[in-house]
């Protein structure tokens, strides 16, 4: 429990450094307002779009599929805001950072999270949350508990897929398109029911590469469409706590890739 | 203190595959190039002791440093630091020693080099009052005053390896390795390092590993050195020792009256006046001095061995 203390008051102390060192280049930092403030407008501009001109899909309603939306841009921007310095891992490898890291007694990718807070994601939360408000079917507590669970457990699964495959990163090979692959993978497929899709592509969003766990299946439960998924309901009821499995088995390889880090030749 | 036994790294660098597929298909194929960075080697440095381990670019001296810190894992082979395996036990390891690696700042960048040290204080559970007491010795040992808040990306190379030092020593490690600390400084610096790392020893008996190409440093600070090439020990003893084993002769070094400079070696137990004697029998002199084997010279000529 201490040590947990100790991990999370360190991870402020170093993020709030790393804020200050942002802070030192004034332009880079307005431009990433700019930027954030640009990403927040186009994210309201999507709410937009859906509301107004979707049709309905696989069966499910303009609304349903404005709730599936925003519960995966919810659990995407979740994921981005504290994991977006994985994103250079590569880079962090080749400057030597990760060396720098090892030398510390802190738990090497806590210090790699508190290198830099993806504020640009703030934009996406916040469009996420407002379609989740607009668009949320009636719930009761127990729901509503769940669905918090399932935007955590969602969040997770994406970290946990980005986890393991930088970790390959460690080996010094070069992921940065394969995660920017999967990535696209997930903001593509992960919005939309999967009954629009082909039986293998379905089946392959599911259990290959778990993209169907983001948010259809949870929101499949809280819109009780559980008919539909070809995984049995009791497995889509548990389907935040796959989040964490996943995210345990992806730190699992993390800690053992970091046994074959290969550092940099000066 | 510090215990190394056949220590083997053996670099993988995978062949790429392009596409974003690619690394899949390396770990699939598991096809590597291979290059042995560290080659069996073994030593022992006990409590207090300041080594120097030298040898020529590429010879392995920062991958075994790297080791030692648990930065990296070994092919093969044992490392016991302070009764410790670094890399099985990295951050129990890291609290025990403190590291400096001349060519890569472990400061904030954007950070003043307080900030810089204050972190590091916080990193390393160091108490508050220990902390100002600590800081207050290392800006007296150091002269850090000056600069103490200028941002570390302002501050010329000494004042950065000065600041690099305090940050490494600023818990009171048992043990502190460096990986060419005086690289690039000027002579009052490397003056400064020096005299810092000896205090260092001195008083806290902190054992040192020192990784240089300054012979200078050598000389200023290590009784024992371990001299490595393509990732083997050469020599590992008393520079004492290692001059009389491996010096080359001594030289008579004449200046002729025609500008010319010639030298002659001493051969051992010969005379140096018959020499002498003999030169002038067939040349002018002009001046003429005796040049006795430096460190430098007695490594060049070791290494030139190795290389063959
Ligand atoms: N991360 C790495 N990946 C692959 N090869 C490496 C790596 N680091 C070092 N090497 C190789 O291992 C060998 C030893 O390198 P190392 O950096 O330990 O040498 P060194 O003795 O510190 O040399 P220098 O005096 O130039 O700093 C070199 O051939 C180098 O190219
Ligand atoms: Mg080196």
């Amino acid at each position: 429990m201490a040590e947990v203390l100790r991990t999370l008051r360190l991870y402020g102390r170093l993020q709030r450094a790393a804020a200050r060192g942002a802070l030192q280049y004034r332009l880079n930092l307005l431009i990433g307002v700019v930027t954030g403030v640009v990403y927040q407008g186009s994210g309201f501009a999507f709410v937009w779009v859906v509301m107004h001109t979707f049709p309905s899909m696989g069966g499910w309603s303009l609304r349903e599929v404005a709730f599936l939306y925003g519960l995966r841009l919810t659990a995407h921007a979740l994921y981005v805001l504290p994991f977006s310095s994985l994103i250079g891992l590569e880079w962090l490898v080749r400057e030597g950072e990760l060396d720098r890291v090892l030398l510390r007694p802190l738990n090497p990718l806590v210090q790699i999270m508190a290198k830099r807070l993806g504020v640009g994601q703030v934009g996406d939360l916040l469009a996420g949350v407002v379609l989740l408000v607009i668009a949320v079917p009636p719930l009761n507590p127990g729901m509503i508990l769940f669905c918090l669970a399932a935007v955590v457990g969602g969040a997770l699964v994406e970290a946990a897929v980005s986890l393991a495959l930088a970790s390959l990163s460690l080996r010094a090979l070069n992921t940065l398109a394969l995660r920017a692959f999967a990535d696209d993978l997930f903001s593509k497929f992960g919005s939309y029911p999967m009954g629009v899709f082909g039986g293998a592509a379905r089946w392959a969003l599911t259990f290959v590469l778990p993209v169907a766990f983001v948010a259809y299946v949870p929101a499949s439960v809280l819109l009780d469409r559980t008919g539909e998924l070809i995984v049995p309901a009791p497995v889509a009821c548990g389907s935040p706590l796959l989040g964490v499995a996943l995210f345990a088995l992806a730190y699992r390889v993390w800690r053992r890739q970091l046994r074959h880090y290969q550092s940099t030749g000066s | 203190m510090i215990r190394v036994e056949s220590l083997t790294k053996v670099f993988r660098r995978p062949r790429a595959f392009s596409g974003p597929l690619g690394p899949l298909r390396t770990l699939v194929t598991r096809r590597y190039d291979e290059r042995t960075a560290v080659d069996g080697v073994s030593f022992e440095i006990p409590e207090g002791e300041i080594v120097g381990y030298l040898g020529p670019n590429g010879a392995g001296k920062s991958t075994t440093v790297k080791m030692l810190t648990g930065i990296l894992t070994p092919t093969d082979g044992l490392i016991e630091v302070g009764g410790r395996v670094p890399w099985r036990d990295r951050e129990a390891n890291a609290r025990a020693v403190g590291v400096v690696f001349g060519q890569r700042s472990q400061l904030w960048w954007d950070l003043p080099l307080i900030d810089s040290l204050r972190l590091v204080g916080d990193l390393y559970d160091v108490p508050a009052a220990r902390f100002t007491g600590s800081l207050r010795r290392m800006c007296d040992l150091l002269g850090l005053d000056d600069f103490l808040h200028t941002p570390v990306r302002q501050l010329s190379l000494g004042q950065r390896m000065r600041g690099d030092l305090a940050a490494a020593m600023l818990y009171d490690p048992p043990i502190l390795y460096l990986d060419e600390p005086t690289v690039g400084l000027d002579v009052m610096a490397k003056q400064a390092v020096r005299e810092f790392i000896a205090e260092t020893n001195r008083i806290g008996r902190t054992t040192v590993v020192l990784t240089t190409h300054d012979l200078a440093d050598v000389e200023a600070l290590c009784r024992r050195i371990i001299l490595i090439d393509k990732g083997r020990v050469l020599f590992d003893g008393g520079i004492d020792d290692l001059v009389t084993a491996y010096a080359p002769p001594r030289r008579l070094v004449v200046e002729l009256a025609d500008d010319e400079t010639r030298a002659f070696e001493i051969a051992a137990g010969s005379s140096i006046p018959e020499l002498i004697a003999r030169v002038s029998a067939e040349h002018t002199i002009r001046d003429l001095s005796i040049h006795e084997p430096d460190l430098e010279s007695v490594i060049k000529r070791i290494y030139a061995e190795s290389e063959r």
